[in-house]
């Protein structure tokens, strides 16, 4: 799995591979992550999230939310996400998980929001590509 | 007739500053772009063109959707983007507000002078870096529980005055006198106020900054007396909005829309313009939310400046009373109000999208405070950290071109991607300490290069066309001293 931060004017994008869609969605809040902090050390403890979603795009919005959600109450930064993805009952769900590096330990910026715009999740012959435009 | 085309998108100038895109297709209204030629190139770059075209598909828009003269491409909505939708027939539309609800800027005055301050600079941008929270984590002024946000998001400035955080003139300087009568605390998500409580007084990261300024200009001197403003006068510029708490807020509504109103979603070119219909349970219920994230990021900016007072007593040794450290004026750069206008003659009442723009109503408007009523509101344009920032008046031409608004700022050219392959930021800091006097600090280098000056539009160029076009009129010029960022 690999992400990349793609230039936009006002806001940061991040383009996502993996083998499958929870190697993609760990890599685009990989992303997130690096759309923060520049230098990430080894330190803090992993948490776990579930979250679930009427859809495939709207479960990505959802589990980032929740990790910008996390970062701010939990007071870490969600980095070496690890996640896999599965349907049930018509409902997607993500289970994951990321350490959770204190704020002391970093030098970070605020990613304010994940947005829809341009977003895309699909499958390719390589595997799953994802892109998400994050509100910085 | 001169027409320009970018991408596919042909623009036909109406006269000098003023570009319209035909109606066509879906559109609902035509689109109109106020720029000069060079400000149209530069907004013609990117995707702000196509997302100012996917705005007139808004159920209601009236007139035209508007891009300012400092537009650029943001996510859904562009950023400069001015989109005024019927209350009873159209819709309210969280995405063309943007997460950061009242993301705005509060400029305080001071009795010193650039000569009281020089020699201080060093002292005085340590003291405010370390005494104003900023960056990710950074907590707040106030360390706030659920009541405490409660009663912010309720009553707005009111409640900083009762808590001995604001002067009763904060809040006639400020717009609804610091407190929405519409917010409903009630619609703000659990969610939202648990990401709120711990930012109360921050200002963030990114583009937001606290700025100490001189004024080194004056266009108009009877408004420059009527806002208290002469050469050579120290000035305090705060920018930030309302945190987490805000962001949350406009998160939580796109997805309840996306979820109830789907339909409606499905006929938007952008999902990202989610918008409720007028009326709707949830266009009420986000009306309400959005009222009191604007009460909060008001309180945020009080605080803020609260501490600032409190940084320059130590720093001068005197009190804030003695060197007049009062509010100008605060504007919102992100938010939708319910607004009356005139549309080919008739008067109405619709919700005025502002994303990236500020509202700039002129002389006599009832909803200027009393203070300005006669010169009209103040408006504030911060540039760069190496270019000057303005001072305007809502222009007598702001209500027939802008449905009152202008531009909000210089407006971003370059991606943050970009700006840290082209510039150092220890490199830009010495640089304008050493060419501009300029003392900047940061919470780390990689944001000052992000922030830099050159990532900017030439904001003298935005003020030259919102002048011009007399929907925001140049009153005072200012320039940075000591700038801190998150």
């Amino acid at each position: 799995m690999s992400y990349e931060l793609r230039p936009h004017t006002a806001d940061v994008a991040v383009a996502a591979t993996g083998a499958d869609l929870g190697e993609t969605f760990a890599a685009v809040a990989d992303g997130l992550a690096a759309a923060t902090c520049d230098d990430v050390p080894a330190t803090g403890e992993r948490f776990s999230v579930t979250v679930d979603a009427e859809g495939l795009e709207a479960l990505l919005f959802d589990y980032l939310d929740r990790l910008i959600y996390e970062r701010d109450v939990r007071g870490v930064l969600p980095v070496a996400n690890e996640a896999s993805v599965h349907e049930a009952d018509g409902e997607w769900v993500v289970e994951a998980s990321a350490r959770g590096v204190p704020f002391a330990d970093v030098t970070a910026r605020d990613v304010k929001a994940v947005t829809y715009s341009e977003m895309r999740v699909e499958e390719t012959d390589e595997g799953w590509k994802a892109y998400v435009v994050l509100d910085v | 007739m001169t027409t320009r085309e970018f991408d596919g998108i042909r623009l036909e100038r109406v006269r000098e500053f003023v570009w319209e895109l035909p109606r066509e297709g879906d559109m609902r209204v035509p689109a109109r772009v106020l720029a000069s030629e060079a400000l149209l190139d530069e907004i013609g770059e990117d995707k702000t063109l196509q997302q100012l075209r996917n705005a007139t598909h808004l159920p209601g828009i009236t007139g035209h959707a508007l891009c300012m003269p400092d537009g650029h491409q943001g996510y859904g909505f562009p950023v400069g983007g001015v989109g005024a939708t019927d209350v009873e027939t159209g819709c309210i539309s969280p995405g063309s507000v943007g997460y950061d609800i009242n993301c705005g800027v509060r400029m305080m005055k001071t009795n010193l002078t650039y000569a009281d301050v020089q020699g201080h600079e060093e002292e005085l941008v340590n003291a405010l870096f370390a005494n104003v929270p900023s960056g990710l984590g950074g907590g707040g002024v106030v360390e706030g529980d659920m009541d405490t946000v409660e009663a912010v998001l309720s009553r707005g400035v009111d409640w900083a005055l009762e808590e001995g955080w604001a002067v009763e003139d904060d809040l006639t300087h400020c717009e609804d006198g610091g407190r929405r009568p519409d917010a409903d605390p009630s619609a703000v998500s659990r969610k939202a106020k648990d990401r709120g409580k711990n930012q109360l007084g921050s200002l963030g990261s990114g583009n937001h900054f606290l700025e100490v300024q001189r004024v080194t200009e004056v266009y108009r001197d009877d408004v420059a007396d009527a806002y208290g403003l002469q050469p050579d006068q120290v000035v305090v510029l705060i920018h930030c909005g309302s945190r987490g708490l805000g962001h949350q807020t406009c998160t939580d509504y796109l997805r309840k829309i996306e979820k109830r109103h789907g339909d409606l979603l499905a006929d938007l070119p952008d999902k990202e313009l989610a918008a409720a219909p007028a009326g709707s349970e949830l266009a009420e219920q986000y009306y309400g939310a959005m009222c009191a994230c604007i009460n909060f990021a008001w309180v945020n900016r009080q605080l803020i400046m609260h501490r600032v007072r409190q940084v320059f007593e130590r720093v001068f040794d005197r009190s804030w009373e003695s060197m007049d450290m009062h509010l100008l004026y605060d504007v919102a750069h992100n938010i939708a109000k319910k607004e009356t206008h005139t549309v080919e003659g008739e008067e109405r009442e619709l919700y005025v999208h502002r994303k990236g723009a500020t509202r700039a109503f002129p002389a006599g408007h009832p909803e200027v405070p009393p203070a300005y009523r006669d010169v009209g509101q103040p408006i504030i344009i911060p540039g760069s950290m190496g270019a000057g920032s303005y001072v305007l008046r809502g222009g007598e031409a702001s209500m027939d071109l802008t449905f009152g608004s202008t531009a909000h700022g210089a407006g971003r050219l370059m991606s943050r991607t970009q700006a840290k392959q082209e510039f150092w930021g220890e490199t830009v800091r010495d640089e304008l300490r050493e060419q501009n006097a300029v003392y900047v600090k940061a919470q780390s280098g990689a944001t000052v290069a992000e922030e830099a000056p050159g990532v900017y539009k030439d904001v003298d160029e935005v003020v030259r066309v919102s002048d011009a076009l007399g929907i925001g009129d140049k009153v005072a010029r200012t320039y940075p001293v000591c700038n801190i960022k998150g």
